[in-house]
This record gives structure tokens, C-alpha cells and sequence, in this order.
């Protein structure tokens, strides 16, 4: 299981027990969570609390780890907050082989650098893709047009979220 | 069964990777080919792309290429409604829309705290088995037609096609159906849908023999299937495959047994696995699912309970039609849910139900507005496709085909 040290505030949302973990800690608290059990790491995933009043956030992003233990049926997240641009986490996929497109589909999608991914290339969009598509501040339908006057403003545009 | 690739498949996971190894040797004497198979090929099930290394006809390595169908589902559901996001869940795993939509409605009512009545419950479950019907029928008529039994599409999509007419009898759609929704379902089911299913449920074991007639025994389709793609019970759980996938290999999970939804714990029927490991025993699975699925579909026929199919909430579900007319309160509620439409409280939940091809799940994030802030939906297809690289390795390229086909993925699904 997870040491409590590791652990930063714990709860419950909607009957789904939930665990904070520091950011620099998530390797070691889900190797000992995978040690106690925890096999299945069922998703990975981020989002993004950019201009979210409804509560206090302490980064702008949350990485998301969703285990399950597959003999007791026990059901875990764990939290992790991370900033800066772009936001750095320790990659899982040496300890949860699922996580490896997990992880770059969230590198693809929010911009999250995973340190230690064997292979963090965009999965979903196409290479040469600029922006990350599910940031709140990437606007929806923000297709570049070429030959548009707008076509700076569109790759730029921080409040068309 | 043995592996008829003849390798130990317990060493190192395969990560994807994939290095160019074009102009080495291989062991037959001849060049390391570099190939390119998709994504517009019609025995990759939509838009895979896969890019092989072959050592004569033998697979070296293998790299799943995907995102050719990727529509920005999570991105559009940010900027609808709450309600108004059943209509897009419709969409990401196109073969079991009522499914994708149970587990977003599951997660909203999650969320709300409300929980529907017993006749919308036992009406999901009809649903959800129907789709998983006609889920695995479009499975075994491709994945039949790429194996050499062209027949098996025309058997599997005449039944297909009695339940796309229930779906239009009950929805009003054939596929896109948008039939279950936060706070209950659509409509009640119509005295001529329960006949249909009536004389379904009485007609489809039959069926299911004659499709059994023509595959099971059937000696080149043993020959294609037996011994190809193994995966192990230990690979299958490190990979984290579920559905058919996981339960092809002998291990009984199943999340309608596991973790309970909707009412599932009250049904009688069993997890469907086998231990052959390898394509035809995903075969064996999804038949005796099948089989299964038409058991609860009996069940709950008989004991379907009578009452509302939708929770007494107008903040959630707009008021009878008839109460527009009289009550003012009605007209204001109308109007307030088609305007502005409901806020969830914040938090965030995870729901998970049991698919055709495994576990769909939907991760929420409610920022207490009326749309939600973060929707993910955690889809089998893309992780089962992972393992893929495993089942493959040192096949023949024919039988990358029927490991694709056994796979089962919809590319909608992994995509999103």
C-alpha cells in the first residue's frame, strides 16, 4: 500500500476513494501501491483546472491514476498536481505497461511531459500537430485555416476557451 | 495448446517500439522487411494502421499506428450540456451506443445522487444485452468473412438487423439510439418492442446453433483460430486487457459479476471464459456470451416491473408534455432545462460497465456548472490493442488478420 508519508489529503468523491500524492512521489506510491495489490491500472489521464472557482486547486493540472485491485475489488485514484510549462511527471510504463499509450495519448492531448517514456510521440493528432488539443484554453474548433487573417490568432488565442 | 510460434511469451512486455530493421538478415535467409498494412485496409476493422517488420511471411515486430479516427469526442462533450453529451457518447464506440451511454448516465446519477427506478433499470439491461448481441454479431460475420466463412456475415446480420429494428421500435434510431440518459431512459418501451424481443429471445438460441454449426466444428475455421495468438492469463492481466480478451484466457472477470451496475446482481448468468488462450477460445467466449446475453434478456422480459422509467426530478428531465398546457411552474422548468440546461455538484467519479469488447468506462469531472469540465472515457479497444505486438509476434501474416479480428477493436472507440 501506499505510505502514508507519500500521502498529501485523502477522501471520498462520490463513493470513489481518492488519494493526493506529491508529484516527485507518484513513482514510488504507485510501486508500493502496485506491491499491495493494485495491478490494474485501469486509466491514466489529466485535467485541466485552469479558471475552475468551484474549488482550490493547488496546480493546474491534476494527473489522474485510477487502479483496482482485481482480487478484493478495491478501487483507488490517485491524484497528483503538477505546473510549469511544460508540466514534467515520472512516467508509470515500467510498472503498468497499459500506461504507455495512456501517457502519450495525455502528452498528445494536455502537454504532459512524462520523464523516463520509452516513446512519448504524439498517438491521437498528427506529428506535425501544433497545441494540445484538451487544454481548456485550446479552443474547440480552432482549426487552423491557411491563407486566413486569422490565422495567427487561432494558434494563440488563450480566451476562445 | 501450444504456442505454435514456439517462443516464451512471458519475457519482456512489448512497448510499442518499434526499430527499422530493413536490410538485416533474417532467420530464413532473405531481408527484414519494413511494411506499412493500412490504414485503409478492410481487414483492420476501420482505420488501423500497422506498421510490420516481416522476415519472409513471419512477423517480427509489430507497431499499431492509430488515431485516423480520432473526432475530439472528451473536447465536444466540454462544450455541450449535460444533457445534450448523451447524443456524442452515441458515438466513440459505434457498435454499442446504449452501452456508452449507460456508463455516462451512471456516472451523471453518480454525481446527482439520484438513482433511476426499477423499470428503467431492467430496460438498460435489455439494451445493454441487446447491444452486446448485436456487438458480437458484427464481430463473428467480419471476422467469419476474413477467415474464409463468407457466409457467416449474412447469418450474423439478418439478426442484426431484428434488433436494429427493436432499437427503432424503442428510440426512434437504429443506431445512434441516445436511448439512456442521465435520470432514466428515453421513452417506455412500446407494447410492440416487447413482442419483437419476445420473439427474439424465443428465436435466438437457434440461431446462435446454427452459427455454431457453421463455425465450431468447421476444420479450416479450427485451423485458422487454434493456436493463434496466444496470450496468457498472466500477459492478458499485465496488459490490462478486459473482455473477451481477458476471459479467452482463463480468467473469470467479468464487471456485470464484479462490481455490479444497474441491477445486475439480480440476474442469473455466468461468466463465459476459456482456457485455450488463444483465438479460438475469444471465440468460445463471445458464443457463450451470446448465449448468456439472450438468458438475461429472458429474465428480465418476465420480471420487467412496472412503474416510471424516469426519475421525478424536473431539474434534470423536462415535465409531461400534458402538464405545459396547466401548470406555469412546468412551462418555467421547460424552459430553464432547455435554456440553460442543469449543473452537477463538483467532484469527480468513475463508473465502468461491461461491453462487448470490455471495459468502457467514464471518468467525470463536474466543476458544479452546467457543463462538465472534464469527461474521459476510458475505452477497451485502446488498451487491447496494446496487446496486440504479444498475440502477433513470429505469426504469419495471415494469422495477424485473425489475431486483429479476435482482438476485436473498434478504432471509433480507441480513437474517441
Amino acid at each position: 500500500m501506499i505510505p502514508e508519508t507519500l500521502i498529501v489529503e485523502r477522501g471520498v468523491s462520490a463513493g470513489d476513494q481518492w488519494v493526493t500524492v506529491g508529484a516527485a512521489d507518484v513513482h514510488d506510491a504507485l510501486a508500493a501501491a502496485n506491491e499491495g495489490g493494485y495491478r490494474l491500472l485501469v486509466f491514466l489521464s489529466c485535467v485541466d483546472h485552469l479558471a475552475d472557482s468551484s474549488r482550490k486547486w493547488p496546480a493546474r493540472y491534476e494527473v489522474i491514476y485510477q487502479l483496482r485491485n482485481m482480487d478484493t475489488l478495491e478501487q483507488l485514484r490517485v491524484r497528483a498536481f503538477v505546473d510549469g510549462d511544460p508540466p514534467r511527471i515520472d512516467s508509470v510504463s515500467d510498472l503498468f505497461p497499459p500506461a504507455n499509450w495512456d501517457e502519450r495519448e495525455t502528452y498528445d492531448l494536455f502537454g504532459v511531459v512524462f520523464n523516463g517514456h520509452p516513446e512519448l510521440t504524439r498517438i491521437l493528432m498528427p506529428d506535425d500537430w501544433v497545441g494540445h488539443p484538451l487544454r481548456r484554453d485550446y479552443p474547440v474548433g480552432g482549426e487552423v485555416v491557411e491563407f486566413s487573417e486569422e490565422h495567427e490568432a487561432w494558434q494563440t488565442a488563450p480566451d476562445k476557451a | 495448446m501450444a504456442d505454435r510460434s514456439g517462443q516464451s511469451v512471458t519475457d519482456t512486455i512489448g512497448q510499442g517500439v518499434t526499430i527499422d530493421r530493413s536490410g538485416e538478415t533474417g532467420a530464413f535467409g532473405g531481408e527484414i522487411l519494413t511494411v506499412n498494412f493500412g490504414p485503409h485496409h478492410p481487414s483492420t476493422h476501420g482505420v488501423l494502421r500497422l506498421i510490420v517488420d516481416l522476415d519472409g511471411e513471419q512477423v517480427r515486430s509489430l507497431k499499431p499506428v492509430i488515431g485516423y479516427l480520432h473526432t475530439g469526442i472528451e473536447k465536444q462533450m466540454e462544450a455541450l450540456r449535460w444533457q445534450q453529451g448523451v447524443v456524442v457518447t452515441d458515438r466513440h464506440d459505434y457498435l454499442s451506443p446504449p452501452i456508452n451511454n449507460l456508463a455516462y448516465a451512471l456516472a451523471v446519477e453518480r454525481l446527482l445522487g439520484v438513482e433511476v427506478p426499477p423499470r428503467a433499470q431492467a430496460l438498460r439491461v435489455i439494451m445493454s444485452e441487446l447491444t452486446r448481441l448485436s456487438s458480437h454479431l458484427v464481430w463473428m460475420g467480419t471476422s467469419g468473412l476474413e477467415l474464409g466463412a463468407m457466409s457467416m456475415l449474412m447469418y450474423c446480420f439478418r439478426e442484426r438487423d431484428t434488433i436494429m429494428d427493436m432499437n427503432e421500435e424503442i428510440s426512434g434510431f437504429r443506431m445512434h439510439t441516445s436511448y439512456i440518459r442521465p435520470g432514466g431512459v428515453f421513452a417506455d418501451a412500446t407494447p410492440r418492442f416487447l413482442e419483437m424481443l419476445d420473439h427474439f429471445v424465443n428465436t435466438m438460441p437457434s440461431n446462435i446453433d446454427e452459427y455454431e454449426a457453421l463455425l465450431t466444428n468447421n476444420p479450416i475455421w479450427r485451423s485458422r483460430t487454434i493456436g493463434v495468438g496466444r496470450l496468457s492469463a498472466d500477459d492478458a492481466k499485465v496488459l490490462g486487457a478486459t473482455g473477451p480478451m481477458l476471459r479467452g484466457s482463463g480468467v473469470a472477470w467479468d464487471l456485470r459479476k464484479a462490481i455490479p451496475y444497474t441491477g445486475y446482481e439480480s440476474y442469473d448468468f455466468e461468466i463465459a471464459t476459456s482456457d485455450m488462450c488463444d483465438c479460438y477460445g475469444r471465440y468460445l467466449v463471445r458464443i457463450k456470451e451470446m448465449r448468456e446475453a439472450v438468458k438475461i434478456l429472458r429474465q428480465a422480459l418476465d420480471r420487467l416491473p412496472d412503474g416510471p422509467v424516469n426519475i421525478d426530478d424536473r431539474k434534470v428531465l423536462p415535465p409531461p408534455r400534458e402538464e405545459l398546457e396547466t401548470s406555469m411552474e412546468a412551462v418555467i422548468h421547460h424552459f430553464k432545462l432547455f435554456t440553460e440546461g442543469y449543473s452537477v455538484p463538483p467532484g469527480d467519479v468513475y463508473v465502468a460497465v461491461e461491453s462487448g469488447r470490455g471495459e468502457n468506462g467514464c471518468y467525470i469531472v463536474s466543476d458544479g456548472t452546467h457543463k462538465p469540465r472534464r469527461v474521459k472515457f476510458r475505452s477497451a479497444s485502446f488498451v487491447n490493442l496494446q496487446a496486440l505486438e504479444r498475440m502477433a509476434l513470429n505469426h504469419m501474416v495471415a494469422d495477424m488478420i485473425a489475431i486483429i479480428g479476435t482482438a476485436d477493436a473498434v478504432l471509433g472507440d480507441c480513437d474517441r
